[in-house]
C-alpha cells in the first residue's frame, strides 16, 4: 500500500463540502511511509535520475566557485558594472533569489494564519526552497563589495577605527533584514521537521541514522503537553514572519526607492516588490515541486488541488505586479516630472525595449492563462509557465535596475550596460548552488510535512475518507 | 483486546535495580480513544501523566486540562527587548554626540574608545533619524522574538531529552506514525501498581504495557568518541601554537603580505629602468619642439616666482608680473589687496596685527600648553629677525613654510603672496613708525594730542 | 462529507425587521436634518468649509463600505468557510452604494458646474483662472477636468453598485431557494471584480483625495487609502455584530470564535495600514524631494502636527498593543472598544487627509490652521453623512435576514474553531 502513483483531480469545487487534501484514500500510516522512503533509501541504492541531477548541479557550483575566485583575486571589474550603470547582475541576483524565498515564508506563515490547511502538502518543501534561496541571495551582497575581507564593516563590530556601519542606509537595512529573515526561516523550518524527523529516528534501521535524526529530534515524543506549547510558538512564529517578509522585501524595494532615479523612487515599490517576490517565489515551488512529485511518487500528498491553488495565487499576484505598473505609468504621467513620465517611455520602446516586452510578457501576459481551469490543471503547461514567469521577474529586476541607471537624469551620461561573461556564470552558477542544496534536502529531509498533512486528514477526527479525492457523486453525501 | 505484558526482561532484572516501575502506558489506534482515554485520566485526578500522538490532536487540551503557555507574553517581552536594542544601537552608533567627549577623550580608555558612536552627516539627515532607524529596530524586534519563542518553547518543554524510560517500549516507535498513547507516571501520588493498570486495561486501548526504569549503567557512549575526541583537541591546540610561536619570535623575513590591495602595481615608478627605450629610462623627456602654455608653466621669472635674484634673495619687489603681462607697481590696491588675503590666510597664527595672537595661534597654545614644545608660538612679525629679513626671505617663507608653519605656496597665487609681503612690510612700517612717516598734518594733529 | 453541522438555528433570531425600521426612519431624520444644517451653514461660514468637512465625511463612509465590499470579495475569491456568519452584514454595508452615489452628488455636481465657488478653494484644479497661472496645473488639464472627473466618477459607481449588486441579490437569493450555483457564479466573479475593485478604488482616491493637492503624487495612494478602508470596515463588522447581539439578535450562531476572527483582521489590517502609511512617508523624507515633501511639511506644522502624532499613536500604536493578545479580541466589550476607537480615528485619518494645507501661493504660502466653521462643518456632516448611512444600512437590514441562511458553507461557518 505504500507505492503511491497515478493522478486523481480533486480540483472539484462544491461549496457543500471540502474536497479531500490527500488523495487515494490513505491512511496515517501510508503518508509516513510515502514520505520516509525516500529519504530512507541506501545511499547505494540513490535513484539515478538524482544521482545526475546532483552531478550536474554539483558542476555548475563548481563553476560559481571559479568565477568567484577569479572576481576575489581580479577585483569587481570582472563583471560589467561602470559609469553610469553602476549596480548590475549583483543585485539583480540578490533581489531575484531573496524574492523567491518569500513563497516559502508565504505558505508556511501566512497560509497557516489564514487556515489554509492545503498548504500542509507544500510547506516543507516551500520553506526550504526559502533558506537555500536566501543563502543565493546573501551571496551576491558578500561578493560585491572589492575588498571582500572587509565585509564585516557591514555589521555591527566594534572596531580599531571607531566605525559604525551607517545605520541611514537602506544597503545596511538590508544586511539586518535578510539575516533576519534567514535566521527566522531556519528556525521555523527547523521547528516543523522536528516531529517529522522523530519519525524518522523511530524508523531508523541504521544506528548511524537513528543517532543523527534522533540527535535534531531533540527527543520529540509527541506529548500533548509539548504540542501545546509546539503549536503555540508555531503560531507565534508564523504570527512574526508575516509582517517579517512583507517587511524584508519593502527594505530591498527601499535600497531602490529612496533613492532620487527615475523609475526608482515611487512609493508603491515596497507592496509592489513583495507581491512580485511571492509571484516569482510560487513560480519556483512550482518548477520544484512538478519534478519531485512525479519522481518521488508524492501525487497523493502533493496533489493537483495544490498546484491548483498554487496557480491561482500566482495569478492574483502577478495581477497585483500588473496593477503596480499600472499605477507607476499612470503617476509618471500625472506627476508631470520629465525625468520619470520619460524612464517609463524609455523602458517600453528605449534602448533596453527587448527586456521590458520580455517583463511584460511573462509576468502580465502568461498568468492569464490561469484563468481557464483546463490550463491551470495541465501540468506541461504549468511548468512552463512557471519558467516563464520566473524568467519575467528576472527580467523585471533587470529592466528597473539597468534602464533607469542607463538613461537618468544628463543624456551625456547615458551609456549601455552589458553584462560579462563572469556575470552571466555567477547568475549561472548560483542555480547550482541552489540546486545542490535542494536535491541535498530532498534526498536525505523529509520532504512534506507528515506531521501536519496528518491534521487535515479525516483520520485525524476520527473518520475515514470517504472518498479517494474525486468528486463523490450525488449519492454519497446525502 | 488489551493485554498485560510479563514484568521486565530478565536482562534488567539480572542487574537488580530495575524492576522499578516508570509508568503505564496504553495505546490507542485512533485521537477520538485517546481523547476519551485523556478525559478519564483527567477525572481520575492524575497529575503526572500525558499523551502522545503524531499530531497534535484537536480539543485535546480541554479534555487533559492543559493550562494555557505563559510563551505568549515571554516572547512580547523579547520582542520589546529587540526593540530597544534597536533604538540604543543606532542611537549610540551614529547620534551619541562624539563632539561631547573631546573634552573627556584622553580619559577614556583607549580599549574602549571602539566602543564610542561616531556621528557622521550624510546627505542632511539628522544624526538621529527615526524614520530611518525603524526597518532596523523592526527585524530586531522579530528576529529577538523569534529566537525567543523557540528557544523558550525548547526551554519549557525541557528539549532536548533524549533519554527517556518510554523510549524503551517498541509499540512506543509508532507514536510518530499512526498510533496514539497515554502514559501514567508511577511518580503520581494517585498511581498505585495494581489499580492503575487495571484501569488502564479498562480504557479499551489495543494494547496496556508497564515500563520500568531503566538501569543506564550500559549506556556508555562509544569508545572511539573519547579518543576522537582527545585527538580533536589536541590537533584544535596547533595553529594556536603557531600563533604563540609567531608572536614570540622575531624573523628577518618580510611579512606575509596576502591582501595586496593595489599595494604592488604593475606600473613605472620614477627614476626606474624601462628596457623598451633606448636609453632605458621610463621617464621620457619632453619632446622636441614642445611649446610651453604661458609664464605660469615655465615659470622663468625668478624674481616673480622664487623671490631670488641672481640666486640670492631678493631685496625688492619684482617689476613685472608676468601672469598678467604688466609692471608690478605696490600702489595702494596692491597693499589693500595684500591686507585682505593676510586677514584671510595669515591672521589666524600671526593675529591681524602681526604680532602672532591669532585665535589659531591661542588655541594651539591651550591644548599644548602645558606639554611644552609641541606648539611653536607663530613669528611676531615686528620683531627684529623678521624685520631685517628679506622680501624674498618672506616670499619664501610663505610658499615653502618655515619651522612648523606649513607651506601656503598651493593655496597663495605668486601674486598675492607678494601682496601679502608688502602688507607686512607696512605693518612692520606701523608698528616701528618714525616722525618722517607721516604726513604733515597727521603729524601736526599728533603734537596737538600729546599731553 | 457534508459539512452541514445540525446546529439548531430555530431558537436564534436572525432578523432584525421588529426595531431596524423605526431605527432606520430615526437615523434618516437626523442625517437629513443635520445635511440641510451643514448646508445652511455652508452659506454662513463659506462654502470651502462645508465642501471639505462634507468631502471628509464622505471620502469616510465610502472607505467604510469599500471595505466591506472588499471583505466580501475576498471571502468568495478564497472560498472561505468561517466568515458566512458574518458575511451577510458585510454585504448589507456593501449594498449601499447606490446611496454612496446619490451622497456624491454635492462634490460632484459642484465640481463639474465650478460652483459654488468654495469647490474651487478645495480642488484648485476646478478653478479656471489658477490653473491658467500655473504650468503643471495646464499640463494635467487632460485628466483633472470636470467634465473627465464626472466620467470617472460614473464609473467607479457604475463598478460598485453592478458588482455589488450582483452579489447582494444573489446571496438573498440563496435564502430563498438554497441554490449551490449561486455560491459558484459569486466565487466566479469575486476574482476579476477584486481587480476592478482595486483599480475603481485606487483612482477614486486619487480623484477625491489626491487631487487635493494637484501638484503632489504618490503611487502609493490607493493603497493606502483601500488599507484605511479595510480596517474601517472590518472594525464596523464588530461594532455590527456587537450591537445585534445587544439587541438579541445572533445570539448563538455569531460565537467567540467568529468575534476573534474579525479581531484578527483588525489588528492585522491596522499593522497594514501603518505599513503602508511608513513606507509612503519614509520614502518621501528620505529622498526629500521637494515636489514631494510639501504635502508632508504641511502635516508637521501647526495644528497639524498634532492630528499626525495622533495617527500614529492613536491608529497604530494603540490599537497595536491593545489587540495584539488574544484575550481582548475573544471578549466582544473589550473587542467592541477597540473597533470603535479604530474607527474614530480612521475619522481621524480622513481628517488628516482633507483638512490640511496651504494658504495662497509662492511665496505667501502659509499653512491653514484650524478654522472654526470647518470643524464644525466636519462635525456636522458627520451626523449628517453618518445619519443617512445608518439609515441606508438599518432598512436593508430590516428587509433581509441577518445571516445567510442556505449557504452551504453555514455548518462550517457556525461549528469553527480558533487554535
Amino acid at each position: 500500500m505504500a507505492t503511491i502513483t497515478g493522478e486523481i483531480d480533486n480540483t472539484w469545487d462544491d461549496p457543500r463540502q471540502r474536497a479531500p487534501l490527500v488523495t487515494g484514500a490513505r491512511t496515517l500510516h501510508d503518508v509516513t511511509d510515502a514520505v520516509c522512503r525516500v529519504v530512507e533509501t541506501e545511499v547505494r541504492k540513490t535513484p539515478l535520475a538524482w544521482t545526475v541531477a546532483f552531478a550536474i548541479s554539483v558542476s555548475i557550483l563548481g563553476m560559481l566557485g571559479l568565477a568567484i575566485g577569479y572576481l576575489f583575486f581580479t577585483g569587481v571589474g570582472v563583471w560589467g558594472v561602470n559609469n553610469p550603470v553602476g549596480w548590475g547582475f549583483a543585485i539583480i541576483n540578490f533581489v531575484f533569489w531573496v524574492g523567491i524565498g518569500h513563497a516559502g515564508t508565504l505558505i508556511s506563515a501566512i497560509l497557516f494564519l489564514f487556515r489554509q490547511y492545503w498548504r500542509t502538502g507544500i510547506n516543507r518543501f516551500a520553506e526550504a526552497m526559502t533558506i537555500f534561496a536566501v543563502i543565493c541571495a546573501l551571496l551576491f551582497p558578500g561578493i560585491h563589495v572589492g575588498r571582500v575581507w572587509l565585509a564585516y564593516y557591514m555589521f555591527p563590530l566594534p572596531n580599531q577605527m571607531g566605525m559604525w556601519p551607517q545605520f541611514r542606509s537602506p544597503l545596511l537595512w538590508d544586511v539586518f533584514a535578510v539575516g533576519t529573515y534567514f535566521t527566522v526561516s531556519l528556525l521555523f523550518w527547523y521547528v516543523g521537521l522536528i516531529p517529522d524527523l522523530a519519525s524518522l529516528r523511530d524508523r531508523a534501521r541504521t544506528k548511524l541514522r537513528k543517532f543523527l535524526y534522533g540527535l535534531f529530534a531533540l527527543g520529540w515524543t509527541g506529548s500533548a503537553r509539548h504540542w501545546h506549547r509546539y503549536e503555540r510558538a508555531y503560531l507565534i512564529l508564523a504570527a512574526l514572519a508575516t509582517p517579517l517578509v512583507l517587511s524584508v522585501h519593502s527594505v530591498v524595494s527601499f535600497d531602490f526607492a529612496v533613492s532620487q532615479v527615475p523609475g526608482w523612487h515611487t512609493t508603491i515599490f515596497p507592496p509592489y516588490f513583495v507581491a512580485g517576490a511571492i509571484f516569482s517565489g510560487f513560480a519556483m515551488v512550482m518548477t520544484l515541486a512538478i519534478p519531485a512529485r512525479e519522481f518521488f511518487g508524492l501525487k497523493n500528498l502533493i496533489t493537483m488541488r495544490h498546484l491548483e491553488n498554487m496557480n491561482k495565487i500566482m495569478l492574483a499576484t502577478g495581477m497585483i505586479v500588473g496593477y503596480a505598473y499600472s499605477t507607476e505609468f499612470f503617476i509618471a504621467w500625472y506627476s508631470g516630472s520629465v525625468y520619470e513620465f520619460f524612464a517609463f517611455k524609455s523602458r517600453a520602446l528605449g534602448p533596453y525595449a527587448w527586456a521590458y516586452w520580455t517583463m511584460v510578457t511573462c509576468n502580465v501576459v502568461v498568468p492569464q492563462i490561469f484563468w481557464s481551469k483546463k490550463l491551470r490543471t495541465n501540468i506541461p503547461i504549468m511548468f512552463v509557465a512557471s519558467l516563464l514567469i520566473n524568467v519575467g521577474m528576472w527580467f523585471e529586476r533587470f529592466v528597473i535596475v539597468i534602464s533607469s541607471l542607463a538613461s537618468d537624469y544628463l543624456p551625456s551620461s547615458w551609456d549601455y550596460y552589458r553584462p560579462t561573461l563572469i556575470d552571466i556564470l555567477t547568475l549561472i552558477g548560483s542555480f547550482g548552488l541552489f540546486f545542490t542544496f535542494f536535491l541535498l534536502f530532498m534526498r536525505f529531509l523529509p520532504m512534506v510535512a507528515m506531521a501536519e498533512v496528518k491534521m487535515t486528514m479525516p483520520q485525524a477526527h476520527g473518520h475515514e475518507p470517504h472518498t479517494d479525492g474525486r468528486r463523490p457523486t450525488p449519492e454519497a453525501h446525502a | 483486546m488489551s493485554q498485560a505484558t510479563l514484568p521486565a526482561p530478565a536482562r534488567t532484572a539480572a542487574r537488580g535495580a530495575a524492576n522499578r516501575p516508570y509508568g503505564v502506558l496504553v495505546e490507542f489506534d485512533s485521537p477520538i480513544d485517546l481523547k476519551v482515554a485523556a478525559e478519564a485520566a483527567r477525572d481520575e485526578g492524575f497529575t503526572r501523566w500525558d499523551t502522545h500522538s503524531p499530531f497534535p490532536i484537536h480539543g485535546m487540551e480541554r479534555a487533559m486540562g492543559i493550562r494555557m503557555t505563559i510563551l505568549p507574553v515571554l516572547v512580547f517581552a523579547c520582542g520589546a527587548t529587540g526593540m530597544l536594542t534597536g533604538l540604543f544601537l543606532q542611537w549610540w552608533a551614529n547620534a551619541s554626540d562624539p563632539i561631547a567627549y573631546q573634552f573627556v577623550f584622553e580619559y577614556i580608555p583607549t580599549w574602549f574608545q571602539a566602543f564610542l558612536g561616531y556621528g557622521f552627516l550624510v546627505s542632511g539627515k539628522p544624526y538621529f533619524s527615526l524614520p530611518a532607524n525603524i526597518p532596523i529596530i523592526f527585524e530586531l524586534t522579530v528576529l529577538f522574538s523569534a529566537i525567543g519563542a523557540v528557544f523558550l518553547m525548547f526551554g519549557i518543554n525541557g528539549l532536548p531529552c533524549w533519554n527517556r524510560p518510554i523510549f524503551q517500549c517498541e509499540r512506543f516507535r509508532r507514536v510518530t506514525d499512526d498510533r496514539f498513547f497515554l502514559c501514567v507516571e508511577a511518580a503520581d501520588p494517585k498511581f498505585d501498581p495494581q489499580r492503575t493498570l487495571r484501569w488502564a486495561e479498562s480504557l479499551g486501548g489495543a494494547a496496556v504495557e508497564v515500563l520500568y526504569d531503566r538501569d543506564e549503567s550500559d549506556d556508555q557512549p562509544p569508545a572511539i568518541f573519547a579518543r576522537v575526541g582527545l585527538f580533536s583537541a589536541l590537533l584544535a591546540l596547533i595553529p594556536l601554537l603557531i600563533i604563540v610561536m609567531a608572536r614570540s619570535s622575531k624573523s628577518e623575513s618580510p611579512r606575509w603580505h596576502i591582501i595586496q590591495d593595489m599595494d604592488n602595481q604593475e606600473r613605472y615608478k620614477a627614476q626606474q629602468a624601462m628596457p623598451l627605450f633606448a636609453d632605458g629610462r621610463s621617464m621620457r623627456p619632453v619632446v622636441a619642439g614642445t611649446v610651453a602654455r604661458g609664464a605660469e608653466f615655465l615659470q622663468e621669472d625668478e624674481h616673480f616666482f622664487r623671490g631670488l635674484v641672481d640666486a640670492q634673495l631678493a631685496t625688492s619687489f619684482p617689476p613685472r608680473d608676468p601672469t598678467r603681462d604688466e609692471p608690478l607697481i605696490v600702489d595702494d590696491a596692491f597693499l589693500r589687496r595684500g591686507q585682505e588675503r593676510f586677514n584671510i590666510v595669515c591672521a589666524q597664527c600671526h593675529g591681524r596685527d602681526g604680532i602672532g595672537q591669532g585665535l589659531v595661534n591661542q588655541r594651539g597654545l591651550e591644548l599644548t600648553g602645558d606639554r611644552g614644545g609641541a606648539w611653536v608660538q607663530a613669528t611676531n612679525m615686528h620683531d627684529a629677525e623678521p624685520r631685517g629679513r628679506a622680501h624674498g626671505h618672506l616670499f619664501n617663507t610663505i610658499t615653502n613654510g618655515i619651522r612648523t608653519m606649513p607651506a601656503y605656496g598651493d593655496r597663495i597665487p605668486e601674486r598675492d603672496r607678494w601682496a601679502i609681503v608688502a602688507y607686512v612690510r607696512a605693518l612692520q612700517r606701523a608698528r616701528n613708525a618714525r616722525e618722517s612717516d607721516f604726513p604733515p598734518d597727521v603729524l601736526r594733529e599728533l603734537e596737538a594730542r600729546r599731553p | 462529507m457534508s459539512v452541514q453541522a445540525a446546529i439548531d438555528l430555530s431558537s436564534d433570531r436572525i432578523r432584525v425587521d421588529d426595531v431596524a425600521p423605526d431605527l432606520a426612519g430615526r437615523a434618516g431624520l437626523v442625517g437629513g436634518g443635520a445635511l440641510g444644517v451643514a448646508v445652511v451653514l455652508g452659506f454662513l461660514g463659506g462654502s470651502e468649509a462645508f465642501f471639505r468637512g462634507y468631502l471628509l465625511n464622505f471620502a469616510y463612509f465610502l472607505s467604510l463600505t469599500l471595505g466591506a465590499f472588499f471583505f466580501v470579495l475576498i471571502q468568495h475569491a478564497t472560498r472561505a468557510g468561517w466568515s458566512v456568519v458574518v458575511r451577510r452584514l458585510a454585504e448589507q454595508v456593501m449594498a449601499g452604494f447606490p446611496l454612496m452615489a446619490a451622497l456624491s452628488l454635492p462634490l460632484v455636481l459642484a465640481i463639474l458646474l465650478g460652483w459654488p465657488n468654495g469647490i474651487h478653494a478645495v480642488y484648485a484644479w476646478t478653478d479656471p483662472e489658477l490653473v491658467a497661472h500655473d504650468a503643471l496645473l495646464q499640463y494635467k488639464r487632460g485628466y483633472l477636468n470636470g467634465g473627465f472627473f464626472f466620467v470617472r466618477v460614473l464609473i467607479y459607481f457604475g463598478v460598485w453598485i453592478w458588482l455589488g449588486n450582483y452579489l447582494y441579490q444573489r446571496s438573498l437569493r440563496q435564502d430563498v431557494t438554497g441554490d449551490v450555483r449561486l455560491t459558484s457564479e459569486m466565487q466566479a466573479i469575486s476574482s476579476p471584480g477584486l481587480i476592478l475593485f482595486a483599480l475603481t478604488t485606487s483612482f477614486a482616491a486619487f480623484d477625491f483625495l489626491m487631487s487635493l493637492d494637484p501638484h503632489w503624487f504618490s503611487t502609493m495612494f490607493g493603497v493606502y487609502y483601500f488599507a484605511g478602508a479595510a480596517v474601517g470596515a472590518f472594525a464596523l463588522l464588530a461594532v455590527l455584530m456587537f450591537t445585534l447581539q445587544a439587541y438579541g439578535r445572533l445570539e448563538r450562531c455569531v460565537t467567540t470564535e467568529h468575534y476573534h476572527d474579525v479581531g484578527k483582521l483588525v489588528f492585522a489590517f491596522v499593522v497594514f495600514w501603518a505599513y503602508i502609511a511608513y513606507s509612503q512617508y519614509m520614502l518621501i523624507w528620505y529622498s526629500n524631494l521637494p515636489e514631494e515633501t510639501g504635502w508632508y511639511l504641511v502635516r508637521q506644522q501647526g495644528p497639524w502636527l498634532a492630528v499626525s502624532l495622533a495617527l500614529l499613536f492613536g491608529h497604530f500604536i494603540v490599537p497595536f498593543l491593545g489587540l495584539i493578545s488574544r484575550i481582548p479580541k475573544r471578549r466582544k466589550q473589550t473587542l467592541l472598544i477597540g473597533a470603535l476607537w479604530v474607527l474614530a480615528l480612521h475619522w481621524v485619518d480622513m481628517f488628516w487627509l482633507v483638512l490640511p494645507r496651504n494658504i495662497g501661493h509662492g511665496a505667501e504660502a502659509r499653512v491653514a490652521g484650524l478654522d472654526v466653521w470647518e470643524l464644525i462643518q466636519c462635525a456636522v456632516c458627520f451626523i449628517g453623512v453618518g445619519g443617512v448611512f445608518v439609515w441606508g444600512l438599518a432598512g436593508r437590514m430590516a428587509r433581509a435576514a441577518l445571516i445567510p441562511e442556505r449557504d452551504p458553507r453555514l455548518g462550517e461557518s457556525l461549528g469553527f474553531e480558533n487554535l
